[in-house]
């Protein structure tokens, strides 16, 4: 599901590394015309496609992931786009992070005071319980897995409309909320901080009430909804800055103008006219970038690295990928300087070595299968391949969507490997149907072309097993797309999600990484980062390619536009 | 990329219906008169001459490129700039001696040597769907229009089924629906299986009014058999139809294998196609007009050229050469 977050449109994302714009924190204000938000005014979105749903237990991608964070709470959230570690996981509703148990099968909250849904109503621990039992629900949670994957229900449970209250979620009292665990999770925090983890009113949000409005609990509340077109926000009155440590929210509206072409979209940023000057939208596009060389764009330009990695897995269970030496091979062939040029070139990609993305934590700087400049070994391949007596070559079919930067993509991987005689028969499949296709291992051909995004950027547990792990190959939705059932890599991801001290977890996701690609499942080919283009009267913008924090964002000067 | 009948469509069938009153029912003109008649039409010659140059460059691909040194897949990174996106180092989308035309943004690759494949792709599948629909055409036109009666209701009605049916929104569904291998065979097909009632309706309507001549009767009183009559005296007689319809119908197919590429469900890529070419370089028109203005230029050519021919030819057809 959240692989579709690396298309283009849905690259509007969050958790930023702040590379560039935006000098200085709140001390060197200077009021006015500063570099500085300041309240008031409305900040425009310019996008492709509609948001997946406004109900937050069934969206789940970086796009509406964002967009979510300006109108509802969760107990947790991602710290600020500007924090020092915007990977972080903060507090939210609750006064902290959870208390886990010594077995670290129960997790506690506590609520803040205060806290009130946009009808007036008071958030209590009851209405948190109810918001996040709705992700049992068969028909409405779909988004996030996290919940279900770890809080423990009976299997029979479906939902607070259908089954009642959760047995495993407790509410000894209105502040209280306690949570018990399948087994321990020690990145509880992190499922909390997922959307689907948000309050609402007991009882509401049966069905699709939720489908054309919703019930707010963070700064902005809809105004109206146009699908396909139009959605407006403006400020929930009943939204307590106290409360809130993170959000700034400073604009009074925000309006997300939907259905417009790409290419329009960079057209109207660079032109920068009208409410243009507060507009801000997804990545640019790899032809806007020789357009925004003049100084007073690159000024205004944000650059943002990859927190997914574009990949080709090949299929294990089909020969002759079920040899390593081939898959290594393949590794040693691609010439990732070429697909990185066909990905927009190095402003907007970066050769990809490893699975886990460099700005995700747990990233290990290797590279098992060197080649100068990244231009490929065809000859370490071909020694590769002559040991397994294919060095006169095999052919295959790779999967891929019928989207122009992947299809440029995977003529640059056809051309390298040419170079060893391997011959890549392409098979473009439907954007629509894509996923479905390559996650049905009935279906897969024998390698394909896309991005995995982790679930959370804090730690790589959500980046690499779910491609690697065998015990989650599925009939449908599967996304270890090489069908790698190693035992040894099992046994390995459970050891390392079991260790409680995260940061040593992540060192060892890192290690974990190296020893995957060892066996060479999938050969990661580019990080694919992105560049954005706000407009002139936008302040605290730090845009992320994964999911970007639209609650700080702000004008410089609201009477602008 | 529709198959909306043009005017002409129109014109030539009410043509024929012309040509019956005042022409005798043997070839109007001498060959010679008419090649002497084509060879003065500058327009004619001209397309003409256009025409041959693609179906020599496609037919001659390989030599072509191995002339101008650069195959259609070789990426040439050195060629692109890779901190600029990819685009093409120096004027004009990088044209010069190493590429004649340019090099494609991001992959570098020779834009001529992809012309020059793509040429293949348009006029083999421009071509093998006309020769598909005039047979598959003529063929049903002249069953419907001289057995009359039940066979003409089936016809018929499978033509107007076929012809009211949004032929470009079900070749969409189907060719994305279908998997990719053999994608130029499929795109004959479901061009031709929509293409051909255009012209058998126009077979349908100058059978009807041929058998009814005197020189059918004539045939049929002497003894001769359907299939006699059919190939011996009404088919002749059509010839000059069909030539101007199939001459009509070239340059529609070649928009339509065109749009359909630029849609996404033409030919496979790395394979190259014109409108291929076009659909990608959309995103590069600001940076890169080359990109797109030069298979631009070559389809819009390329249809302009079989459009005039096929007006010109018409033209002497109806007129025997009288006048050009």
């Amino acid at each position: 599901m959240i692989k579709k977050a690396t298309s283009a449109a849905a690259a509007a994302a969050a958790t930023a590394l702040l590379l560039t714009a935006c000098t200085g924190g709140p001390s060197d204000s200077t009021g006015g015309a500063g570099d500085d938000p300041v309240a008031g005014g409305t900040v425009h979105m310019l996008q492709n496609a509609d948001f997946s749903y406004l109900d937050p237990a069934r969206g789940f991608d970086g796009g509406v992931n964002a967009f979510y964070r300006l109108i509802y709470r969760g107990l947790t959230m991602q710290a600020a786009g500007d924090a020092e570690d915007p990977n972080a996981i903060v507090p939210d509703l609750a006064e902290s992070l959870g208390t886990a148990s010594e077995d670290g099968l129960t997790w506690t909250y506590t609520l803040k005071d205060g806290l009130k849904f946009d009808n007036g109503d008071p958030i209590t621990a009851a209405e948190v319980e109810f918001g996040i039992s709705r992700a049992w629900d068969p028909e409405i949670g779909i988004g996030s897995p996290w919940l279900k994957q770890t809080v423990d229900a009976p299997e029979d449970y479906a939902g607070p409309y259908q089954s009642g209250d959760h047995p495993g979620i407790e509410t000894p009292d209105e502040h209280t909320i306690v949570f018990h665990l399948i087994e321990p999770f020690p990145e509880f925090d992190n499922v909390l901080a997922q959307p689907n983890a948000v309050p609402f009113p007991v009882g509401s949000g049966a069905g699709d009430e939720f489908i054309n409005d919703v019930i707010a609990s963070g700064p902005y509340t809809l105004d109206t909804y146009t699908p396909g077109s139009l959605i407006k926000l403006v400020r929930n009155e009943h939204w307590d800055a106290d409360t809130d440590d993170v959000r700034k929210a400073y604009p009074d509206a925000w309006e997300f103008e939907i259905g417009l072409e790409a290419a329009t979209i960079d057209e109207r940023l660079l032109a920068g006219q009208g409410t243009d000057v507060n507009a801000i939208a997804g990545k640019i596009q790899a032809a806007t970038l020789p357009r925004v060389q003049t100084p007073e764009l690159q000024d205004r330009l944000i650059a943002s690295p990859a927190f997914c990695t574009t990949y080709m897995g090949m299929n294990t269970t089909k020969a002759p990928f079920d040899q390593v030496e081939v898959r290594q091979a393949v590794n040693y062939a691609l010439d990732r300087a070429s697909i990185q040029t066909a990905s927009g070139g190095t402003q907007l990609a970066d050769p990809a070595t490893t699975i886990i993305p460099t700005a995700v934590s747990g990233h290990k700087d290797f590279d098992l299968y060197p080649s100068e400049d990244y231009a490929g070994d065809p000859a370490k391949a071909l020694e590769l391949l002559a040991e397994v007596g294919l060095e006169d070559g095999f052919s295959f079919v790779l999967d891929i969507r019928a989207q122009p930067s992947m299809q440029a993509q995977a003529e640059a991987v056809q051309e390298a490997l040419k170079a060893i005689n391997v011959e890549v028969e392409l098979n473009v499949i439907d954007t629509s149907t894509y996923y479905e296709t390559i996650g049905t291992p009935s279906q897969q051909s024998d390698a394909a072309i896309t991005g995995w995004c982790p679930d959370w950027a804090s730690s790589a547990s959500t980046m690499v097993p779910p491609l690697v792990d065998g015990r989650l190959i599925t009939e449908k939705g599967n996304t270890n797309l090489a069908q790698l059932d190693d035992a040894a890599v099992n046994a390995r991801i459970d050891e390392i999600k079991a260790i409680a001290d995260l940061a040593e977890a992540n060192v060892q996701w890192g290690e974990f990484d190296e020893e995957v690609m060892a066996l060479a499942p999938m050969a990661p080919l580019v990080l694919e980062k992105g560049l954005f283009l706000p407009g002139a009267n936008i302040a605290g913008y730090h845009p992320s390619t994964s999911m970007t924090d639209l609650a700080i964002i702000g004008l410089k000067d609201p009477s602008q536009g | 990329m529709t198959f909306t009948p043009t005017e002409l469509e129109v014109e030539g069938a009410q043509g024929g219906e012309a040509a019956r009153d005042n022409a005798p029912p043997s070839p109007p003109a001498s060959g010679r008169r008419l090649a002497r008649a084509f060879l003065k039409d500058r327009a004619a010659l001209a397309c003409s001459v256009y025409i041959l140059l693609v179906l020599l460059m496609a037919l001659a691909a390989p030599l072509i490129v191995k002339l101008s040194g650069w195959g259609p897949y070789e990426f040439d990174q050195s060629a692109v700039d890779p901190d600029m996106a990819g685009l093409p180092l120096g004027a004009a989308g990088g044209m010069g001696a190493e590429h004649w035309f340019g090099v494609e943004p991001g992959s570098g690759r020779d834009i001529f040597a992809r012309i020059v494949y793509g040429a293949r792709v348009s006029m083999t599948i421009a071509l093998s769907a006309t020769v598909l629909t005039s047979v598959l055409g003529v063929v049903f036109g002249l069953t419907a229009g001289y057995f009359g009666g039940k066979v003409d209701m089936v016809v018929s009605r499978v033509m107007e089924f076929l012809m009211a049916f949004p032929a470009l929104i079900f070749m969409i569904a189907v060719l994305s629906a279908l998997p990719a291998e053999n994608r130029q065979f499929l795109l004959v097909g479901v061009i031709s299986f929509f293409g051909w009632p255009y012209l058998a309706r126009i077979v349908r309507g100058q059978t009807m009014s041929l058998k009814e001549r005197e020189f059918v009767e004539a045939a049929k009183a002497s003894g001769a058999s359907s299939g006699q009559i059919i190939f011996k005296e009404i088919l002749p007689n059509l010839a000059s139809t069909i030539i101007v319809m199939t001459t009509l119908a070239v340059p529609g197919y070649v928009g339509t294998e065109a749009g359909l590429s630029f849609l996404g469900v033409g030919v496979v890529p790395p394979t190259p196609s014109w409108g291929q070419m076009i659909a990608s370089s959309v995103p590069w028109y600001a940076v890169d007009p080359a990109y797109f203005l030069i298979p631009g230029a070559c389809l819009f050519l390329l249809v302009l050229s079989f459009t005039v021919l096929g007006d010109r030819i018409r033209r002497l057809a109806e007129t025997g050469g009288a006048r050009a």
